[in-house]
C-alpha cells in the first residue's frame, strides 16, 4: 500500500459517481417521457442503472473499510458528520411539507368552507389504523436499540434477531399504510387536504421503505462478521435514519391525523 | 499454553547440550537459542508452535457451544469468518482498482453498468431532442 503521512482516506478514482449522475438524468427524463409519451423505457433504464450504481458503490465502501482498513477514526468522524448533515437536510425537506399543511389548515380558505377538515372531506379516524401505525415505529425504535446494544456486546444471535424484527416491523408499517391508502375516502386530487395529506405521508412512506432497505442491507454484513463491537458505522447510520423516520411519523400523526381531523 | 512453553524449553535445553558437546557453542548461538526460546514464549498461541501438537482449548471456551438447544441454530448463521481471507485478497498489491479487485464478476458488472450508462445517455439525448421538436406532442 502507498505510504501516507495522515490518517485520512484519499479515495481511488471510481466510475460510480458518473453512473449515478447519468442514472439521475435517465430517471428524470424517463419520468417526463412517461408522462408525455406513455413509454417507460427510459425510466426503467434509469432505475436499473441506479440499482447497479448503489450496489457497486456501497460494495466498494465495504471493501475499502472492512477489507482494506481505510476507515480510521478521523475518517469515521467525517462519515458521522456527513450522515448527520444528510438527516438534517431531510428534516428541512419535511419542514417544507409541514409548512404547507399548517399554512392551509390554520387559516382555511373560504373555498374550503372556512373550516378544517374542508367541507366534503371525511378524514381517517386517528384512533384506528393510524394509532397502530404509531405503535409500530415506536416498537421498531426499541428493537433497533436492542440490536445496537447486542452488536456492541458482541452478541451475534440477539443482534440478528432484533435487526430482523426491526425490518419486519418496517415492512408491517408499509403494508398497513398501503392498505390505508387504498381504503381512504379521499384522494390526492381532493383539494389542498388531499394534496398535503398524501404528499407528506407519501414521502414519509418512501423514507420508511428506504430505512427498511438500509436495515435489511445491514443484516448481510452482520452475518458475515463485518461489524465489530466498537466499529459498525453502517449499522449506526441505519439506526439514526430509522429513528429520524419514526420521529417524522410522530409529528405527522399529531399534526395531520390527530389535530387535522 | 503452559505445555507448549514447557516442551519448547525442553527442546532448547537439549539443543544447547548438543551444541556444547560438539564444541559449537558460541555466544551468538546461546543468544539465538535464548531468543528463540523467548520467541516461543511470547508468540506461541495455542497450538501454533511448529512441531508441537495443538492442545485442546480450555474448557471455559468450550462450554457455550455445548448447549443442546443452541447447537442446531448456531450452525445456520455462524458461517465461517472469511474476513481475513477477503482482507488478504483486497490488500494484494497488484495495481488493480478496488472496484475490479474481486475478479471476473466485477469486470462483467462494470462493463454492463458502463454500457447502460453510455447507451442510456445517448438514448436520453435523442429522446429529449425528439421531445423538443414543436410538432411532436
Amino acid at each position: 500500500m502507498a505510504h501516507q503521512a495522515h490518517a485520512y482516506h484519499m479515495v481511488d478514482p471510481s466510475p460510480w459517481p458518473l453512473t449515478g449522475a447519468i442514472s439521475a438524468l435517465l430517471m428524470t427524463s424517463g419520468l417526463a417521457t412517461w408522462f408525455v409519451y406513455k413509454t417507460t423505457t427510459l425510466l426503467f433504464l434509469g432505475t436499473t442503472l441506479l440499482l447497479l450504481t448503489m450496489f457497486q458503490w456501497w460494495r466498494l465502501i465495504i471493501r475499502e473499510s472492512t477489507f482494506q482498513g481505510h476507515h480510521t477514526t478521523p475518517v469515521q468522524k467525517g462519515l458521522r458528520y456527513g450522515m448527520v448533515l444528510f438527516i438534517t437536510s431531510e428534516v428541512f425537506f419535511f419542514i417544507g411539507f409541514f409548512w404547507a399543511f399548517y399554512h392551509s389548515s390554520l387559516a382555511p380558505a373560504i373555498e374550503l368552507g372556512g373550516l378544517w377538515p374542508p367541507t366534503g372531506i371525511t378524514p381517517l379516524d386517528p384512533f384506528e389504523v393510524p394509532l397502530l401505525n404509531t405503535a409500530v415505529p415506536l416498537a421498531s425504535g426499541v428493537t433497533v436499540t436492542w440490536a445496537h446494544h447486542s452488536i456492541m456486546e458482541g452478541a451475534r444471535k440477539p443482534a440478528l434477531q432484533s435487526l430482523t424484527l426491526t425490518v419486519l416491523l418496517g415492512l408491517y408499517f408499509t403494508a398497513l399504510q398501503a392498505m390505508e391508502y387504498y381504503e381512504a375516502p379521499f384522494t390526492l386530487a381532493d383539494g389542498v387536504y388531499g394534496c398535503t395529506f398524501f404528499v407528506a405521508t407519501g414521502f414519509h412512506g418512501l423514507h420508511v421503505i428506504i430505512g427498511t432497505t438500509f436495515s435489511m442491507v445491514c443484516l448481510l454484513p452482520h452475518t458475515h462478521y463485518h461489524f465489530t463491537s466498537n466499529h459498525h458505522f453502517g449499522f449506526d447510520a441505519a439506526a439514526w435514519y430509522w429513528h429520524f423516520v419514526a420521529v417524522v411519523w410522530l409529528f405527522l400523526y399529531i399534526s395531520i391525523y390527530w389535530w387535522g381531523s | 499454553m503452559c505445555q507448549n512453553i514447557h516442551v519448547s524449553y525442553k527442546i532448547t535445553i537439549i539443543l544447547m547440550f548438543v551444541f556444547s558437546v560438539r564444541r559449537r557453542l558460541t555466544t551468538t548461538t546461546i543468544r539465538i537459542t535464548v531468543r528463540s526460546h523467548l520467541v516461543y514464549l511470547s508468540v506461541c498461541p495455542q497450538g501454533l508452535c511448529p512441531g508441537v501438537p495443538p492442545v485442546s482449548p480450555p474448557v471455559i471456551f468450550a462450554s457455550p457451544t455445548k448447549l443442546a438447544s443452541e447447537t442446531g441454530s448456531q450452525a445456520e448463521y455462524l458461517r465461517a469468518n472469511r474476513i481475513p481471507d477477503l482482507q488478504k485478497l483486497f490488500q494484494r498489491a497488484d495495481g488493480i482498482p478496488v472496484h475490479l479487485k474481486g475478479g471476473l464478476i466485477d469486470k462483467l458488472l462494470y462493463r454492463t453498468t458502463m454500457g447502460l450508462t453510455v447507451g442510456g445517455a445517448f438514448y436520453c439525448l435523442v429522446a429529449l431532442y425528439i421531445a423538443a421538436q414543436p410538432g411532436n406532442k
